[in-house]
């Protein structure tokens, strides 16, 4: 009966709910990546990197805040709906991928800059043909992070009016229909995994490929 | 003016509140200790069980890190569908310890051999057992390694604790989750701050704990895997 239910349920709005969840995902993790990237890469840049070390440790704290209370937060502050959702699931998901491209480029042996700059190169080869290169799985790395971030980040955007699958799992939980939840979870879960086992194996290539 | 306000209401909620705020932050805290003390009894065990077994050492990991992408709330949804734990404290416990699985099983495996074989090897020599070798040389060289596995398990449940609310916890979590029903701003806003509080502090508290108990010759060392960590709340 209840499993019956959950299928019925499944067919009338799961699909729609994944679709929903997936475009959110899909549009804060690129906003995420974009934003993180141009973020990332200034500050490791001529005039910002005087305060390189209180934005690092900043990246740092901002990644302990709860995802609960940032996504709360937006809801005093811009109301309810996705707009809302989109922007804390952007602002959190950024953090990794920030402090992982600041992290790769600064881990660069600075032997290697030396010599490119050394052959001639100017600064501007000298970040497109070895630094960004070499920071690159770092970088994945942190994308990878922030995708998981993000997906189960947008479960609880539903409570602030994002829909998603989150309304699956909270209306299960509120009215005590375990199989709602459990597919709920299940479909996030696969989202989340799949996400992480792509671009993980996208990371492994990558950096095998510079190991050759 | 409207900031002042705004910092006054917020105040007010937190002074007429402060009873209820109190036992919530207590209840947090309880949660976390359960969930820590049983985690630590487990994951050490299981990190040291697997330390010369490379292949067992990957499976396990592998576990964990598959653990790591499960969203929490999808993980809390699923161990409240299966029978015998429901909505519940064991559900929230047995979330918080499977989170806890790969920070502190991959941190004891990874310094547990990035110990140097030539000390091991000193310390055979000289006569101790595996046994003592793993006690007296091992673990005080992986400690500071270890203890940054705790200190990343112990701030991801601090956050993922909030989200227990919705499966029977009453903690911090409560006044973020009520406020929203309630639409009740205060009530949201002093829980989303005092949540992101605790995890400073607790963060803070695990800085301090790590240097005193390290020893002063390991400091410089302090391997943190800070890049490649992996947390999800």
């Amino acid at each position: 009966m209840d499993i019956q239910e959950a299928f019925e349920v499944l067919n009338q709005q799961g699909w729609k709910l994944l679709v929903q969840h997936l475009k959110l995902v899909g549009i804060s993790l690129s906003l995420s990546i974009i934003i993180a990237l141009v973020l990332g890469i200034s500050v490791t840049r001529y005039p910002f990197n005087k305060w390189m070390p209180q934005i690092v440790s900043f990246l740092n704290a901002a990644q302990g805040v709860p995802s609960l209370a940032v996504v709360a937060i937006f809801l005093p502050i811009m109301g309810v709906g996705v707009l809302p959702a989109i922007v804390a699931l952007t602002l959190y998901g950024l953090l990794p991928i920030a402090r992982n491209t600041i992290a790769g480029i600064e881990g660069i042996d600075p032997d290697i800059l030396e010599a490119a700059k050394g052959m001639g190169m100017p600064s501007r080869d000298v970040f497109w043909k070895v630094e960004l290169p070499l920071a690159l799985p770092v970088i994945i790395a942190g994308i990878q992070t922030s995708a998981v971030l993000i997906v189960g980040t947008a479960i609880i955007a539903d409570l602030i009016g994002a829909g998603g699958l989150g309304r699956l799992i909270f209306t299960g939980i509120n009215h005590y229909k375990p199989f709602i939840t459990l597919l709920g979870s299940l479909m996030a879960a696969g989202i989340a995994i799949i996400l992480d086992q792509g671009i993980g194996f996208i990371q492994r290539r990558l950096t095998s490929a510079y190991r050759d | 003016m409207f900031i002042i306000d705004f910092f006054l209401d917020i105040a007010n909620y937190f002074i007429k509140h402060i009873d209820k705020i109190s036992t919530y932050t207590f209840e947090h805290f309880v949660l976390i200790i359960i969930a820590i003390i049983l985690s630590l009894v487990i994951w050490l065990t299981v990190g040291i069980a697997i330390r010369n077994n490379l292949g067992l050492a990957k499976g396990v990991l592998g576990i964990g890190s598959f653990i790591m992408s499960v969203p929490s709330i999808a993980l809390y949804g699923i161990l409240v569908s299966v029978p015998g734990f429901g909505l519940s404290r064991r559900s929230a416990v047995f979330g918080l310890i499977l989170y806890a699985m790969l920070p502190i099983v991959r941190n004891v495996y990874v310094s547990l051999n990035q110990v140097d074989e030539n000390v091991m090897e000193a310390a055979k020599g000289m006569g101790l057992s595996t046994r003592q070798v793993l006690f007296k040389v091992q673990l005080p060289l992986a400690m500071p390694v270890i203890l940054a596995g705790i200190r990343v398990a112990l701030v991801m449940m601090v956050g993922i604790a909030t989200l227990a609310v919705y499966i029977g916890e009453r903690n911090l979590g409560s006044l973020i989750q009520q406020g929203i029903v309630r639409t009740y701003d205060d009530m949201i806003i002093v829980g989303a701050i005092l949540v992101s509080v605790m995890a400073f502090l607790v963060d803070y508290i695990m800085g301090k704990v790590q240097k005193a108990i390290v020893s002063p010759g390991l400091i410089t060392d302090t391997t943190d895997s800070s890049t490649s960590k992996r947390e999800v709340a």
